[in-house]
């Protein structure tokens, strides 16, 4: 509107630009029919919605930019460009010269593979035509509002019964898995609760890692089991953040150092406030670790 | 070691580590058609590792060999369900994350912190220890997860 009042020189200039023929353009790259204004509006705020959901539920740099990559080009853009950030997305989304950019804060929410699978699919369909754009809104829709696909106390017995197994690896016996089996349950019960209450995520993990280790310090205490410091150690182990952790070096190694310094970094904080609810429960129950 | 306690220690530790990727898939809200894929993933790659490690392999080399054939058997997966690999690489690798040694390198810490007179350097030389394998053993986790993507999906960068 300000540019009316310059003589319309800007919207020359403007003009002058659009009318150049594109990067890709000249590289033969293009054959799409260009997008309208409002078309390509919607297709970036699809792509970047399916990209916050990849990087909110745990994907890996790489992952998050082909997908949201593939989905844009899919709904008829001619190139998209990712900036796959730790904790927002950018995405610039190019038709015919036209171009828009769009940014989206991204809060990570935790680990959800149900949602990776089910946006994947979504990209699968619209690649092959079955899907258009307002039946991919839809579908993002319900994928946003979706929960678990397990109960709490399914997930709370299969994370009890995994720790259970880890310090059956580790050559614990029958005792020793029981009080594993049943801290780590109780803990993931407590993880859950604080969870439910929006508490700060490292918050949580101080206090899950005292819960788990309060009860698994019940065999050091009584000298139970062959080897009592084992219900420590696999206990807690529900809160390790391998998930960040692999992802972190996956990301280094693939080129995208920031996310993966920054997620390398998130790791560690977690670890870090394990062993600060560990040092607690330890330091209560005069038990030692080692 | 006879026949008969190496195929004992083979199914425990198959049994085990897979229970232990199925509680992590469970947790991740792995949808339940692909738990078994998620199982057999978990188990393949810490059998493995156990299986190096008897034969005299250190925990690094054992890890880069079973994180290796999970990132191989997810690729088969994936395409096998139509799903993303990542599923089952995050799911298998979760029995190889160095959970122990990453624990015994901050506990080593606060023993340190607590400790008096020589005692201190010994446990901190010992934390200090743990955490460089943590670290070793999760690089080399997380290329065997990797492994297919890096050697058969290249691509010209600069294109």
């Amino acid at each position: 509107m300000a540019a009316g009042s310059l003589g319309g020189t800007v919207e020359r200039l403007q003009a002058g630009f659009y009318s150049m023929p594109t990067l890709f353009q000249t590289c033969g790259y293009t054959s799409k029919p260009p997008l309208d204004y409002e078309t390509l509006r919607d297709v970036i705020d699809l792509s970047l919605w399916a990209g916050q959901l990849l990087l909110q539920s745990g994907a890996e740099s790489q992952q998050v930019e082909e997908t949201v990559h593939r989905l844009g080009t899919g709904l008829g853009c001619d190139w998209l460009d990712i900036l796959v950030s730790p904790n927002a997305l950018v995405i610039t989304a190019i038709s015919d010269g036209e171009f828009r950019t769009k940014v989206r804060r991204v809060v990570n929410i935790g680990v959800n593979l149900q949602v990776i699978v089910e946006v994947s699919t979504l990209v699968q369909r619209v690649l092959a035509g079955e899907l258009n754009r307002q039946e991919l809104r839809t579908e993002l829709v319900r994928i946003s509002r979706f929960q678990s696909g397990y109960s709490r106390w399914t997930v709370a017995l299969m994370v009890g019964a995994a720790c259970a197994a880890f310090s059956s690896l580790f050559g614990g016996d029958a005792i020793i898995f029981g009080i594993t089996f049943l801290a780590a349950t109780v803990a993931m019960l407590v993880r859950q609760e604080l969870q439910k209450r929006y508490f700060n995520p490292f918050i949580t993990v101080v206090v899950t890692a005292f819960a788990a280790s309060s009860i698994a310090g019940i065999a050091s205490i009584f000298h139970l089991g062959n080897q009592p410091q084992l219900t420590l150690i696999s206990a807690v182990l529900l809160l390790v953040p391998g998930v960040p952790l692999i992802n972190s070096v996956q990301d280094l190694m693939k080129g995208y150092p920031m996310t993966g310094i920054a997620r390398g970094v998130t790791g560690a904080v977690i670890a870090a406030c394990i062993a600060l609810g560990l040092l607690l429960a330890m330091s209560l129950l005069r038990v030692n670790g080692l | 070691m006879t026949a008969f306690d190496l195929l004992k220690m083979v199914l425990g530790d198959v049994l085990w580590s897979g229970v232990a990727a199925l509680g992590f898939a469970v947790l991740f809200n792995v949808p339940k058609r692909l738990l078994l894929g998620c199982f057999l993933c978990g188990a393949v790659g810490h059998t493995l590792r156990t299986l190096c490690l008897n034969s005299g392999a250190s925990v690094e080399v054992g890890t880069l060999i079973g994180a290796g054939a999970v990132g191989f058997l997810s690729v088969y997966l994936s395409s096998r369900f139509g799903v993303p690999a990542s599923i089952f690489t995050v799911t298998g690798a979760i029995p190889l994350v160095p959970g122990v040694f990453a624990y015994q390198t901050v506990i080593g810490l606060l023993h340190a912190t607590s400790a008096t007179g020589s005692q201190t350097v010994d446990f901190l030389s010992a934390a200090g220890l743990n955490g460089v394998r943590t670290a070793l053993i999760l690089c080399s986790l997380a290329f065997g997860i990797a492994a297919p993507t890096l050697l058969l999906g290249r691509s010209n960068p600069a294109a």
